[in-house]
């Protein structure tokens, strides 16, 4: 019975033809064949997406849909499945969809919600998770990822394997753990906090928020802080010595490392920590207008 | 006694001011600072009367020097960064600081207006959220100015003029694109 089953979705999936959740409310439980490291890119307006990687060349979508939402599309072919929740025109009260989706955990993932909260766990390809007001909370394994929100808060959970990531909110705050590699962190009035372990090259920026990074860089890592009124806390220990450029407009620079302050002038405001040691080793820059500056290798 | 200075690098190198200029400053920012709180009508033009014209002008100027390129790099990010990202740039004989920053003018304009439009469909906790901090980025650049206005050649202002101007940017057309794809 089950094998006949998924016979029926892996001939569907290979012609291409779109498979569809009638709604009005309801649930969803449909599986198409997929390929192993395909993409899969999933839309939903408001409530909630759950992606797991699995084993199995296949994407499920399983999941309680409001009463307002018209239908779930279900479409794969060509290494790709789509994923959308479709709701009719005009304002909704239950538009609410909450899917979890299994995906090949080679698959590349891409999320598009609005208010829906997103999570993931498991996927071990590239992933683009995004969100206006929804919350993030995702493992991430594959290079080249993306998780931004407008307003909603992220979460994110690296492997300690270096990888390229971005993340970004307006007003959500960050967290971002275990993670290595190349880091673009942004946030405006949000705090962030950085945890990783080999820092290749880090990039972090806030406007209002305050923001902490506690790493390990490489022999070569880079580290550039930038914030205006946020205060900077950088606990990053390192093979060789450091060599840092620090200077803060208004601000006060302090830490372990902190011990060669000097005033930019005489007369006028403004600290700065100029260190240098040797030109290939790991370096600190890291500016402010009048955020406090901390810095300390231990 | 008087020497007769006939080349710049004659001057002196380090005159001491005769007091500690930093009172003053800080005074000015805070002013500007309370002057932000009051009603906007009582705010025009007071920022331009402290400010010193020459500090303004730099900032004008370096701050379209700014955007320009954090267009270019936008442009080099693929379909993510869509809108103001995408616009092609200006053909070298109307690559002007000036016209530059005219362009930077008309799009920010233009970009505030589609925001407030998408701030209008968002719900109202999420509106205030989003509106804060995008105050709050303006805001710091109306500090970071202040700042330089007085200080024109401080090369830390000026690079966090121009990386807030740029952030600034981001986030409105994050903010205007939020949610684009999925509705």
């Amino acid at each position: 019975m089950r094998e006949s089953g998924i016979r029926f979705v892996t001939v569907l999936g290979a012609l291409g033809v779109p498979l569809v959740a009638l709604a009005g409310g309801g649930s969803v439980d449909r599986t198409v064949a997929a390929t192993p490291n395909g993409e899969v890119e999933i839309s939903n307006v408001s409530g909630t997406v759950d992606v797991r990687g699995w084993d199995k060349p296949e994407v499920r979508v399983t999941g309680e849909l409001g009463a307002d939402v018209e239908r779930v599309d279900v479409d794969s072919s060509g290494g790709r499945t789509i994923i959308k929740v479709i709701l009719p025109h005009g304002s909704h009260n239950d538009s609410d969809a909450d899917l979890t989706i299994q995906v090949p955990k080679m698959s590349s993932v891409e999320v598009g919600a609005v208010s829906a909260d997103v999570s993931s766990r498991g996927v071990l390809g590239t992933q683009r998770l995004k969100t206006v007001s929804g919350e993030i909370s995702a493992d991430i394994a594959g290079d080249d990822s993306e998780v931004r929100s407008v307003s909603g808060d992220l979460t994110v959970r690296g492997s300690g394997k270096p990888l390229t990531l971005r993340a970004s909110s307006v007003s959500g705050s960050l967290d971002l753990t275990n993670a290595a590699g190349s880091l673009d962190v942004v946030t405006v009035s949000g705090d962030a906090r950085v945890t990783m372990g080999d820092a290749k090259d880090v990039r972090a920026r806030t406007t209002s928020g305050d923001l902490e990074v506690h790493a390990k860089m490489t022999p070569d890592g880079r580290v550039d802080a930038e914030a205006v009124s946020g205060d900077l806390t950088l606990q990053l220990a390192s093979p060789g010595a450091l060599s840092l450029e620090i200077e803060s407009f208004s601000g006060d620079i302090t830490g372990c490392l902190a011990g060669s302050v000097e005033r930019v002038s005489k007369y006028g405001p403004g600290v700065r920590l100029n260190v240098r040691n040797v030109e290939a080793g790991p370096r600190v820059r890291a500016k402010t207008l009048s955020g406090d500056i901390e810095i300390c290798n231990k | 006694m008087n020497r007769r200075i006939k080349r710049i690098d004659e001057l002196a190198q380090d005159i001491p001011p005769p007091r500690d200029l930093w009172q003053g400053i800080s005074a000015a920012i805070e002013a500007d600072k309370a002057a932000a709180a009051a009603p906007a009508q009582k705010q025009s033009g007071r920022r331009s009367f402290w400010m010193p014209a020459a500090g303004l002008a730099a900032s004008v100027l370096l701050v379209a020097l700014g955007v320009y390129i954090g267009q270019i790099i936008g442009n080099k990010r693929g379909p993510l960064d869509r809108g103001v990202a995408q616009t092609v740039p200006a053909p070298r004989n109307e690559n002007t600081p000036e016209l530059r920053h005219a362009k930077y003018t008309n799009q920010r304009e233009e970009l505030l207006r589609e925001v407030n439009a998408k701030l209008a469909t968002m719900p109202p906790a999420d509106r205030a959220k989003v509106a804060a901090s995008l105050e709050t980025l303006s805001k710091s650049i109306k500090d970071i100015e202040a700042a330089l206005g007085h200080d024109p050649a401080n090369a830390l202002l000026q690079e966090l003029l121009v990386s807030s101007s740029q952030e600034e940017m981001r986030a409105l057309i994050a903010v205007r694109d939020s949610g684009r794809e999925e509705i």
